[in-house]
C-alpha cells in the first residue's frame, strides 16, 4: 500500500470512528412507545401518629442493666391508609399504604402511574384511616395531620402523552388534580 | 476455566487484527489502541477546558434555557459544548478499550489489583460525572434519567424520603436540586484526577498523556465532529409529558431500556452482580498457581549496588538498601531489594543486571546463558540468522521453533533479555541477531522494547559489549498480528547480512566468567 492511499485509508477510518461516536451519542430513542397517557398519583401524608404503651414484665427488667430499667415502653408509628382507587367504575387500585421507615413511624409516600387511553375518564381517589388497633393512643402533631377520609370523585380529561396529577394538597387538606407544567 | 481462557484468546485476537491494521494505517506510535489509558487522560482534560468555558454561560436558575442560549448565542458555545459531549463520550470508549487490553493481557491481577480497582471506581465516577451532565440539561433525556435513576436509589435505605418524589410533579423542582447537580458534575472531576493518580501510584515514569500529535489529533478529530455534527438540543423536560422521541447519548443512556423493561429492584441486582463481577476480576483473571511466574529475587553476592535495577523497574519493585556486613566484606554499601508484592516478575531486571545478579528464577542473565547454551548445542545456526522473538508479540514467532527457516530463539519479554545472549548467539556462530520485540506501547512489561533497544544501541547498562558486531543486531518491533512486518524484516536482514563476511563459531564460550571480571573491576571503581 503506497503512503497516498495508506493515509486516505487512515483518514477514512479516521472519520468512520468519528462517525460510530456520533451514532452512539445522538441517536433517537423513545422512552415511552405507547400512545397512551397516565393518570399518577403520588403524595405525601403526615398521617397519624400513635403509639402503643406496655408495661414490661418483672423477668424482662431483670434481664437490663438497672439504668435501663423503664418500667412502660412505648412504640411509636403512623396509623396505615387504605387507597382505594376507581377508574370509569373499575376498580384500579386497592392497596394499604404504611408509615414509611423500617418502624412504620415516618409519613406516608403515595407513588402509583395509571396508564389510560387518552380522553374523559371518571377518577374516584379514596384515601382513608384504618382504625387503630387495641392499646393505640394518638399523639398529638399539632394539627398537621392528615384528615381521616379523603375523597376525589372527578372527571378527567387527559390528552395523548401527558400525565395528569392527583396530590394531595396539605394547605387545603384534600386531594386535587394537576395538568400543568411545573419545571 | 477453560471457557474464559477461550474468550481471553479471540478477545486477544481480535486486538491483534485490530492492532495490526492501526499499526499499518497510522504507525505502532500512533495507535490510538496503544494510548487508550493515556487518551482517557487527554480527554479529561478537553472535558475539563470545555466545561470550565461552559460554566459560565450556564443558569441552575434556568438550566435548558441556559442550554440553548449557549447553542444559539454564545460564541463559539454549540461547537465548545459538542467538543465537551463527543470528548465524554470518546472517553468512555477509550477506557472500555484500555480495561479490556489490560484484561486480555493478563494486566488485572496481583500488584496491579489496584490499577484494575481504582480504574474500575475511574470508570463508575465517569459514568456519574456523564450523568449529571445530562441533567444538567434538563432535557427529556435528562428526565429519564433522572426518574429511572431516582427509582433504583430509592431502593436504598439512605435517604430520608423518596427522591423519585422529586420528579413526580406535586411540585417544583428545587433550585438547590440543579445547584447539587452542578455541584457534583464539578466536584467529581476533582476525584477523577486524584483517582487517576492512585491509578497509575505503582508504575515507575507513567505514560499519562500520549505523543503530543495523536493528542492534537484526537482534538482536531472532536472540532471536527462538533462543528459537522453539532449536538442537538433535544425537547425540553416536562414532567406533566411522557418522554417522547429524543437523541440519547448511548454511551451514558446504554441502561435506560433495561430499566423501562425490569423493575427497579432488578435493575439495582444487575447493577451489583456486574460490580461484582468487575471487583472479582483480580482473583478470576489470575492464573493457577503452578502458573504463576516468580518474582525477581537478587543474589547479594553479585550485586554491585549500581541501582540499575532498580531505575529500569517499571513497577518500583526494586529498592536499594543498606548492605549488612557492607565494610566486613568489601562490597558495594548498598544492594537491591525486590518486593514481592510489587514484582510482576517481567524480569526486565535481568536484562538491566551487568553481573546477572537480579531476576525471577529460571529467567535471570546466568540461567538465560545456561539456556542459550543449550539452545546452540542443538540448533547449530552456523552462519543463519537467529530470531530472538518475545512470546506475547512478534508476529506469533515466539511460539514456533522456527519462522521462514530463521531459528527461533523465545522470550518471555524483550526487555528480559540479557544482552549476552545475543553475543553468544553471535559467537557461537549465528550469522545474524534479528530481534522482535512488541512495539514500545504494547509491551505487556511496559518498558521492555524501551530499554531492550537502549542496552542494545544506546549504552545502557546492561549494555550490549562494544566488541559485537553491529551490523549483525537488528531489533524491529511488531504485534501478535504483525507477519507481516516480521517477515520483510527478517528478509531485508538476511539481505544485508549475506554481504559481510563470514562467521565462525567459537569453541568455548564463558561470557559469566567475563562479566564477573569486568563488573568487579566496574564495582570497584564506583
Amino acid at each position: 500500500m503506497n503512503r497516498l492511499l495508506r493515509g486516505a485509508v487512515g483518514v477514512l477510518v479516521a472519520a468512520a470512528t468519528l462517525a460510530g461516536v456520533r451514532l452512539g451519542s445522538l441517536s433517537t430513542y423513545t422512552a415511552e412507545t405507547d400512545a397512551h397517557a397516565l393518570v399518577r398519583l403520588a403524595w405525601r401524608a403526615r398521617g397519624e401518629r400513635v403509639r402503643n404503651c406496655r408495661h414490661r414484665t418483672p423477668e424482662e427488667l431483670e434481664k437490663l442493666p438497672p439504668h435501663m430499667r423503664q418500667e412502660e415502653v412505648c412504640e411509636g408509628r403512623i396509623l396505615p391508609y387504605r387507597l382505594v382507587v376507581e377508574l370509569d367504575g373499575v376498580a384500579a387500585v386497592e392497596e394499604v399504604i404504611h408509615g414509611a421507615g423500617a418502624r412504620e413511624d415516618r409519613p406516608l409516600y403515595v407513588s402509583r402511574d395509571l396508564p389510560v387511553q387518552p380522553g374523559s375518564h371518571r377518577l374516584v381517589v379514596t384515601f382513608a384511616r384504618e382504625s387503630r388497633a387495641v392499646g393505640d393512643s394518638a399523639i398529638a402533631m399539632g394539627g398537621l395531620s392528615t384528615p381521616a377520609h379523603l375523597t376525589l370523585d372527578t372527571t378527567v380529561v387527559v390528552a395523548s402523552r401527558r400525565v395528569v396529577l392527583v396530590t394531595y394538597d396539605e394547605e387545603r387538606e384534600q386531594l386535587v388534580v394537576r395538568s400543568g407544567s411545573v419545571r | 476455566m477453560g471457557w474464559l481462557d477461550g474468550l481471553t484468546r479471540a478477545v486477544r485476537r481480535g486486538f491483534a487484527v485490530l492492532d495490526s491494521v492501526l499499526n499499518r494505517l497510522y504507525g505502532w506510535r500512533y495507535n490510538p489502541l496503544y494510548h487508550s489509558g493515556a487518551l482517557v487522560v487527554t480527554l479529561f482534560v478537553v472535558l475539563l477546558v470545555t466545561g470550565i468555558y461552559l460554566l459560565f454561560f450556564y443558569h441552575i436558575g434556568a438550566p435548558y434555557p441556559s442550554i440553548v442560549a449557549i447553542d444559539e448565542h454564545v460564541w463559539l458555545g454549540r461547537w465548545m459544548r459538542g467538543v465537551h459531549r463527543y470528548a465524554s463520550d470518546a472517553a468512555v470508549v477509550a477506557a472500555a478499550f484500555h480495561a479490556l487490553r489490560m484484561l486480555v493481557q493478563g494486566r488485572s491481577w496481583g500488584p496491579r489489583t489496584l490499577a484494575w480497582v481504582s480504574g474500575l471506581v475511574l470508570l463508575g465516577s465517569v459514568f456519574l460525572c456523564g450523568w449529571t451532565g445530562f441533567v444538567m440539561v434538563w432535557d427529556v433525556q435528562g428526565q429519564v434519567l433522572v426518574q429511572e435513576g431516582a427509582r433504583v436509589f430509592d431502593l436504598l435505605p439512605i435517604f430520608g424520603e423518596p427522591i423519585s418524589r422529586a420528579f413526580t410533579g406535586e411540585r417544583e423542582l428545587p433550585g438547590a436540586f440543579f445547584f447539587l447537580n452542578l455541584f457534583a458534575h464539578v466536584a467529581l472531576p476533582i476525584g477523577l484526577f486524584i483517582l487517576v493518580w492512585v491509578h497509575v501510584s505503582r508504575l515507575a515514569r507513567p505514560g499519562v498523556f500520549p505523543p503530543r500529535r495523536l493528542t492534537w489529533t484526537v482534538v482536531g478529530a472532536l472540532v471536527a465532529l462538533a462543528v459537522l455534527w453539532p449536538v442537538a438540543t433535544p425537547p425540553p423536560a416536562d414532567l406533566f409529558a411522557l418522554p417522547g422521541p429524543a437523541p440519547y447519548d448511548w454511551f451514558y443512556a446504554f441502561w435506560v431500556p433495561l430499566a423501562r423493561a425490569v423493575s427497579p429492584g432488578a435493575l439495582l441486582g444487575l447493577g451489583l452482580v456486574a460490580l461484582a463481577a468487575g471487583l472479582s476480576i483480580p482473583w478470576i483473571s489470575r492464573p493457577r498457581l503452578a502458573r504463576r511466574l516468580p518474582p525477581s529475587i537478587v543474589d547479594e553476592r553479585l550485586c554491585t549496588g549500581c541501582e540499575q535495577c532498580y531505575l529500569d523497574c517499571p513497577y518500583e519493585a526494586i529498592a536499594m538498601v543498606d548492605r549488612v556486613e557492607a565494610a566486613a566484606t568489601g562490597k558495594s554499601a548498598q544492594v537491591a531489594r525486590v518486593d514481592p508484592s510489587l514484582c510482576v516478575s517481567c524480569g526486565l531486571c535481568a536484562g538491566s543486571c551487568a553481573p546477572m545478579g537480579v531476576g525471577p528464577a529460571g529467567r535471570t542473565g546466568r540461567a538465560q546463558l545456561a539456556v542459550v547454551r543449550d539452545f546452540i548445542a542443538a540448533h547449530k545456526p552456523a552462519g543463519n540468522v537467529v530470531l530472538v522473538a518475545c512470546e506475547r508479540g512478534a508476529g506469533g514467532a515466539g511460539n514456533r521453533s522456527t519462522y521462514d527457516d530463521a531459528l527461533v530463539y523465545p522470550v518471555s519479554c524483550g526487555g528480559n533479555l540479557h544482552t549476552s545472549v545475543v553475543e553468544y548467539l553471535l559467537r557461537a556462530g549465528a550469522g545474524g541477531v534479528l530481534i522482535v520485540s512488541c512495539p514500545p506501547r504494547d509491551c505487556w512489561n511496559r518498558e521492555g522494547p524501551k530499554w531492550l533497544e537502549a542496552r542494545l544501541f544506546h549504552e545502557r547498562e546492561a549494555e550490549l559489549r562494544e566488541r559485537v558486531d553491529r551490523r549483525r543486531v537488528r531489533l524491529v518491533h511488531a504485534g501478535m498480528g504483525e507477519r507481516g512486518v516480521l517477515r520483510a524484516a527478517l528478509a531485508t536482514f538476511r539481505g544485508e547480512i549475506a554481504v559481510l563476511e563470514s562467521t565462525t563459531a567459537e569453541a568455548d564460550i564463558d561470557l559469566e566468567r567475563l562479566c564477573e571480571v569486568t563488573e568487579a573491576g566496574a564495582g570497584n571503581a564506583r
